[in-house]
């Protein structure tokens, strides 16, 4: 029984995930829509590949002395709770952290761990999380934050990038936030940074971090931020920074920009208006009325109108673009040592722009139209053609045989084209996108003509000419 | 029991002494130690095999990879000598045994289409009996071959379950002073004991944390008195039963600065300095990063990635850590059962 739209539940796995596949949208279909957004956004039961199989397979994961995303992307490639990934490269490309600076890849997978439990909670305890998190606290120094000589990197990147955006916050609000988190450090500070400024593996390998608070180097002095005056610890100062409208229109306005429709980058904004102000009135409020739930606030903004309307009207992120093309064709819940295949397409999507651990800087990676270059445009269209046009890949073969059943004997080139579009994720074209693949079914029907059965290789044509298309960059 | 020494060292060199993820160890007949240097087949070369001592003399290495020519090593897994000095080197994607003398010779290759082994599935562990017959894990169909020294098939057992007798990827294997065999069942949390003829006895542990509990055991030896020696590599743990089952002990690991590791940081004085600075002994952890994992990730000296457990000829017990890339020792082990 289908009681949602396909193409609606299709956009919304774009979206919330990485793409739908044939068989996951039948599923999908079969519940209404506010019940697939629940089903996203509460998954329940959530299934990946079994780390200790990604372990026994591949020890370097284990110790994470690899300078790559592969283990994270074993659990996106394989999950059945997209959205959690999602929100964890969200708040990654927010609260940006590159491992490079760190060396301690370790502590940069208990960071996107830390995402994907509290990513869809309340942003206080989100903020509160990430400022213990030792992976941040190294990269923006705060572990030589001291109560008698602060550093007030990480008090200005959580005001100007995290929570308010420029304009809402004076300098001297920053000093104070500074002193809030004097002593909120990592255990064994001196020798760990050191490890990681050395890059050091010796003598037994990396150590991971944990948190800890030195109430000795904490200034428990009297603080005023934003307004208030108070012997202000980190969390506190954090409550204060929750409350403020600004902070509800900046992350309404991050939501809207990574699940709805492409801003201009963040440093932009305080002279750019929002795309589209109601969509972020509405969101502000949500967040204000729900205790700050970043839940709540997915909740409305799938549920909305703005979302449902703006189907194609985002670049696909590198990750997005490679993770959503391999999750299509193949299956990576059976691991072999020597296949370093997961390796090799995480650089790909580096060598696109994007490495996940290592964005370009504490401002994350502008998106939407700046993914596209010439040279990074070649290398997505041919990494897409190249996974979408082997039969030999179990997804293709999959969507091959539906494609298979759902183009009759009768059918023309038209039913062939609206096929492959939907087995590919119910992809959207343009008119003119639209007649050119026309054009190479018209021909591949002539040749074929009489056959009792499609040709495959005819498939996997209009397969590579769709993953060329614009469209295809879209979601 | 008490902790002897640690040997080893982190090193991501392509050759030269240190280790990068090892894996197993077996010892030559004159008392040295081979060590199966794991390495990832994103590195450009360094897996291969290097020779110690229990002094921390080092002696040399040979094999390289990854890759697919017989002459190299892909994903090794698991080795073992024969009385003849002979060393056998499992290769699980390879699909082969390789077969080197003890100065690194390659001798013979199995497997993989050759004329011996030709079906091999996915071997990983790998022992001899008392009857210097190989005992070879198929970890894909859960099946052990009995194999004689000229590569050809004797008998085999098992099957893929987890039913009693059989098996989900099972990885190392040993047997007792009596011939019994015991597999280390790797997805069914358990160590399965087998008499020599392949009829199953018992089960020894369940799946879970607790003492006695196991999460995917990787590896098992036997001592001469009985007691049996699991790595439990999920849990990042060794436990110690004896041959009924029965728990005995827990060892959770104890390193201390191995020669080699002394060395580096004779020359690296600003992390020794940073070092003696630090507590490296932690014993207080956040609560979501106190699983064994998250311990063994954060605590220097306990196990990480306890992969291997095996016996010298004095029963010494050495525990290879794939992700702390050292060698743990401990002596008087059965002293644990004689408590």
């Amino acid at each position: 029984m289908v009681n949602t739209d396909r193409k609606l539940a299709a956009h919304l796995a774009r979206r919330a995930g990485f793409g739908a596949t044939v068989d996951e949208l039948d599923r999908y279909v079969t519940m209404d829509y506010e019940e697939l957004v629940d089903y996203f956004l509460e998954p329940g039961d959530t299934r990946y590949v079994d780390e200790d199989l990604i372990f026994r397979r591949h020890p370097n994961l284990h110790a994470q002395l690899t300078h790559n995303p592969m283990f994270w992307a074993y659990r996106m490639l394989t999950t059945n709770s997209p959205l959690q990934e999602k929100v964890a490269l969200l708040w990654h490309g927010i609260f940006a952290t590159a491992e490079p600076k760190i060396n301690n890849y370790g502590a940069a997978v208990n960071q996107i761990n830390m995402f994907r439990d509290h990513g869809l909670g309340t942003f206080d305890n989100l903020l509160i999380e990430l400022s213990k998190d030792p992976a941040m606290i190294v990269w923006l120094d705060n572990q030589t934050n001291h109560k008698d000589q602060i550093n007030e990197n990480y008090g200005r990147e959580i005001l100007e990038l995290f929570s308010m955006g420029v304009g809402n916050y004076t300098e001297e609000d920053i000093k104070e936030c500074a002193r809030a988190f004097t002593g909120w450090t990592l255990k064994n500070p001196e020798y760990m940074a050191l490890m990681g400024a050395k890059d050091s593996i010796w003598p037994y390998g990396r150590i991971f971090w944990h948190f800890e608070y030195d109430a000795n180097d904490h200034d428990d002095g009297e603080k005023t931020f934003l307004g208030e005056t108070g012997n202000f610890n980190g969390d506190d100062v954090i409550r204060i920074i929750a409350k403020q409208q600004a902070t509800s229109k900046f992350v309404a306005r991050h939501l809207y920009n990574f699940f709805v429709a492409d801003e201009v980058p963040v440093p932009s904004w305080e002279h750019v208006s929002p795309k589209d102000e109601k969509a972020i009135e509405i969101l502000s409020e949500t967040y204000m009325n729900s205790n700050y739930s970043i839940k709540e606030m997915l909740r409305v903004l799938f549920n909305s109108d703005f979302f449902k309307a703006a189907r194609f009207t985002k670049v696909k992120s590198p990750a997005e673009l490679v993770l959503g093309t391999l999750r299509f064709t193949q299956d990576f819940y059976q691991i072999d040592g020597a296949d370093t295949s997961v390796y090799d397409v995480m650089e790909e999507s580096g060598f696109m722009g994007q490495k996940l651990t290592n964005p370009p800087s504490v401002e994350g990676w502008h998106t939407g139209e700046e993914w596209i270059t010439s040279g990074s445009l070649v290398d997505r269209v041919n990494f897409a053609s190249r996974y979408l046009s082997d039969p030999e890949n179990i997804g293709v073969d999959r969507m091959l045989t539906r494609v298979e059943q759902l183009v009759g004997k009768h059918d023309g080139p038209e039913q062939f084209v609206d096929a492959c579009l939907s087995v590919l994720g119910e992809i959207e074209v343009s008119k003119e996108t639209y007649e050119s693949l026309m054009v190479i079914a018209d021909h591949s029907y002539s040749v074929n003509l009489g056959s009792d059965q499609i040709d495959r290789e005819a498939v996997v044509k209009i397969f590579q000419l769709i993953s060329s298309s614009r469209e295809f960059q879209l979601c | 029991m008490r902790y002897v020494k640690s040997i080893g060292l982190n090193s991501n060199q392509q050759r030269g002494r240190g280790f990068n993820h090892p894996y197993d160890i077996a010892f030559s007949s004159d008392e040295r130690i081979y060590v199966l240097n794991r390495m990832y087949p994103q590195s450009s070369d360094g897996i291969r095999v290097q020779i110690c001592d229990i002094n921390d003399e080092w002696y040399g290495e040979f094999g390289h990879g990854p890759g697919y020519s017989n002459d190299k090593f892909l994903v090794p897994v698991c080795m073992v000598f024969d009385r003849n000095d002979r060393l056998y080197v499992t290769d699980e994607s390879l699909n082969q045994i390789k077969i080197f003398d003890k100065s690194g010779e390659l001798l013979d290759v199995w497997g993989a289409n050759g004329s011996k082994l030709a079906n091999l599935n996915g071997p990983s562990g790998i022992s001899l009996d008392g009857e210097d017959h190989l005992l070879i894990v198929e970890q894909y169909k859960g099946v052990i071959k009995r194999i004689d020294l000229e590569g050809n098939l004797v008998s085999q057992f098992g099957g893929k379950g987890s039913g009693a007798g059989e098996f989900e990827l099972p990885w190392g294997i040993s047997t007792d002073k009596n011939g019994d065999i015991y597999v280390a069942d790797w997805r069914n949390d358990r160590v399965e004991r087998f008499d020599e003829d392949g009829n199953w006895i018992l089960s020894i542990g369940s799946p879970g944390q607790a003492e006695g509990q196991l999460h995917r055991p990787s590896s098992v030896c036997i001592t001469s008195s009985g007691v049996v020696v699991v790595a439990d590599w999920g849990n990042e743990r060794v436990q110690l039963f004896d041959t009924s089952g029965n728990f005995k002990s827990i060892i959770q690991g104890d390193a201390d600065l191995s020669k080699w590791s002394l060395e580096w940081l004779d020359v690296n004085q600003d992390e020794l300095s940073a070092r003696k600075n630090s507590n490296l002994k932690i014993d207080e952890l956040p609560d979501h990063l106190s699983t064994p994992y998250h311990r063994a990730s954060q605590i220097e000296h306990i196990f990480w990635g306890p992969v291997s457990v095996k016996l010298d000829q004095k029963e010494n017990l050495y525990v290879t850590e794939h992700s702390r890339h050292r060698i743990q020792i401990f002596e008087n082990i059965e002293s644990v059962v004689s408590a």
